[in-house]
């Protein structure tokens, strides 16, 4: 039995039948963390970025996620979301991950939305390169909402009148997924929705 | 070897395992080092394929080999298949292709010369648990230090560790909780004011990485190798110490090859116990220094516990322990074994008195609580295990809700029972065990203190 991902402790469970025809999916947090994680499913509608699907708000244990994935680069931490993730999707879905810089995603060791969407075993495009290594997290919200163009369409990528969505990890401002929306769009894009992990809303 | 390097980095990285992009040094100066051979660098993890082409990985850093606690992915920094270690992540990710770095060049020399302040007596049991320390030392084996709480184990410690550091060696006093470090810290800061040392614990504010008297929590023993000529790991029964094979392995590898390890605790398992017993020595104190008996524990029912605090309600006898703690003005310690009942007991609780707080290893105040108390700030504090040893304050009184909790081992409760009367002034106190239904465990702490103060004769 695998300990807990997030307090290492050994997990408890119930022998079940589902459990040993292997039908239940295998936990991968304690009772105690997974009820640290309450879903808020936020959805917003506007006109560039037709619709976000907000899954999480952003609170402590959340914060706690997102640092130890990111920043102490946890890969195995994926796997956290994975079931919630896998079932904000259906599987006719176009999914564009919002890219990393390569400079940055090498420095990283692995590109962390991507790697979200590879633990929910979803399959993707990658349509749009990141143009520079800028860091949403270290700029201010004025500087956020007048940032120059932040994505480009990758050499050869087709973009089809039909629907997009859209994953990023956090929702804030709302600029990195408008840039995004914005560019798909304007390369024929019928539709653009996006699902975001976290919506952090500033107060 | 005269080649020249500069001492800085000889200070901070002499004994130390260090992630090589981790350093306050500049690349350059790194790779200079490197380059001249007094750093050596070496992969993070290994991996190593089995008979059976499976994959086997080891962290060089905390010596994990635990298959659990590997994760491989894609790394896009080797371009290939990568695994790192999960055990000791909280100091920096380490993996295949991290490298980390050690000092290969001429060692740091230490100071000689070194005041011991401490201006109180032994007595005379202490005083030759401190030689017999001292001489197990000098022989290089194992000792094991095996006091009743409230016996003056830290006082021990001063007179061997003077010697050593006279001798211009390098010491180090390791306990699994930080809250033993933190409540050390002051007091050997006090006793050896013109040596240099640290206190290394998740979160603190380090300044002097080549001091030659380092207090660490277990864990950042991870981030040594060969440093120490001799370690003291106070309170070595304590979790996780016990529970993680790493951190033993941790303490081994911080010590210098022919070091000797030893250990101070008032409850030591049979395994500690057999384990010495074998190459080492055993020191035992079953006197206090006041000379005082251990406070025996009273057994009290407070039968369906949990779903009266579930309730938001506090059971009568509970509640009358603490109005009249609170009517003689007397400091208290209420243990319960998990948090979150504890955190509904609180709520409840206050309404006695809305100063009471609750502590918990996760709770960024704890520091703070704690100091309350001792400064009469505060009247009581509700806590789980993590203030079950370590702490000091005078005429403190203790009840545990829940004793019968497997948590509560009769080591724990030994420990939780060895707060109380340790002030010469205040040699008694209350040691409540508040219960749903009498354990082995609860017996076996009775009997134990009964044996020690017996003198230790009796089974």
């Amino acid at each position: 039995m695998n300990p807990c991902l997030l307090c290492m402790k050994p997990i408890s469970e119930v022998a079940s039948w589902q459990s040993f025809f292997a039908l239940e999916k295998k936990k991968t947090l304690c009772d105690d963390c997974s009820k640290r994680f309450v879903r808020a499913d936020i959805k917003e509608e506007g006109d560039v970025l037709d619709a976000v699907h907000s899954l999480y708000e952003y609170d402590e244990a959340m914060r706690d996620w997102l640092h130890q994935y990111k920043f102490l680069q946890d890969v195995a931490l994926a796997q956290v979301f994975s079931n919630e993730l896998r079932r904000a999707f259906s599987s006719t879905d176009t999914i564009v991950p919002i890219p990393m810089h390569p400079e940055r995603a090498r420095s990283r060791t692995f590109a962390h939305v991507e790697t979200l969407l590879d633990g929910a075993k979803r399959p993707y495009v990658q349509l749009l390169a990141k143009t520079n290594t800028s860091v949403m997290g270290e700029k201010s919200r004025h500087e956020r909402l007048n940032m120059e163009q932040l994505f480009e369409l990758i050499p050869g990528a087709v973009v089809q009148p039909i629907t997009y969505r859209l994953v990023d990890d956090i929702y804030t401002t709302g600029t990195t997924l408008r840039q995004a929306a914005t560019v798909l769009k304007q390369a024929g894009a019928a539709r653009v929705e996006a699902v975001s992990l976290i919506r952090s809303i500033q107060k | 070897m005269n080649k020249p390097f500069d001492p800085a980095v000889r200070d901070f990285l002499d004994g130390r395992i260090w992630l090589r992009q981790h350093t306050p040094f500049s690349v350059e100066i790194i790779n200079e080092h490197i380059e001249s051979g007094m750093i050596e660098t070496t992969p993070g993890v290994t991996m190593k394929k089995g008979l059976f082409g499976q994959i086997s990985c080891k962290c060089i850093r905390c010596e994990n080999e635990d298959p659990q606690l590997f994760t491989s992915f894609d790394c896009l920094q080797c371009e290939g298949p990568c695994a790192y270690c999960r055990n000791c992540l909280q100091m920096g990710r380490v993996s295949v292709c991290t490298e980390l770095i050690v000092w290969n060049g001429p060692r740091t020399l230490y100071p000689t010369e070194h005041a011991l302040a401490w201006e109180g007596t032994l007595t005379k049991h202490q005083k030759r648990a401190s030689e017999e320390l001292y001489e197990s030392t000098v022989r290089a084996r194992p000792h094991l230090i095996h006091a009743v709480c409230g016996s003056g184990k830290t006082e021990i410690l001063f007179e061997p560790i003077h010697k050593l550091l006279v001798a211009g060696k390098r010491i180090c006093i390791a306990a699994p909780r930080v809250d033993v470090i933190l409540e050390l810290e002051p007091r050997l800061r006090a006793a050896f004011p013109s040596t240099k040392l640290e206190a290394l614990y998740g979160g603190a504010d380090v300044k002097a990485f080549e001091a030659q008297l380092i207090l660490a929590t277990t864990h950042q023993l991870y981030r040594f190798c060969h440093a120490f000529d001799a370690i003291f790991v106070d309170e070595a029964d304590a979790f996780p110490y016990t529970a993680e094979k790493t951190l033993q392995h941790a303490v081994r590898k911080a010590a210098k090859p022919a070091a000797p390890i030893h250990f101070v605790t008032a409850t030591p398992s049979d395994k500690l116990l057999a384990d010495i017993k074998k190459k080492g020595a055993v020191s035992t104190i079953y006197r206090r220094y006041h000379g005082h008996p251990l406070p025996g524990p009273r057994y009290e029912p407070l039968w369906n516990y949990s779903k009266e605090l579930a309730k938001g309600k506090i059971p009568k006898a509970l509640e009358n322990w603490i109005i009249q703690r609170l009517d003689l003005n007397e400091p208290f310690l209420v243990f319960f074994h998990e948090i979150e009942l504890m955190m509904k007991a609180e709520q409840a609780i206050r309404q006695l008195d809305d100063r009471i707080r609750a502590v918990h290893s996760a709770h960024p105040d704890r520091k703070q609580h704690v100091q309350a108390l001792r400064a009469g700030k505060i009247p009581g504090l509700l806590t789980t295990t993590i203030l079950e040893r370590g702490i000091t304050i005078k005429n403190i009184q203790v009840a545990v809700v829940g004793a019968e909790q497997s948590i509560f081992d009769a080591g724990a409760l030994v420990q939780i029972g060895g707060r109380v009367g340790r002030n010469v002034n205040h040699p008694s106190g209350e040691f409540v065990l508040f219960h749903n239904g009498i354990s082995y465990a609860m017996d076996h702490a009775r009997r134990e203190i009964k044996r020690l103060n017996a003198g230790g004769d009796q089974p």
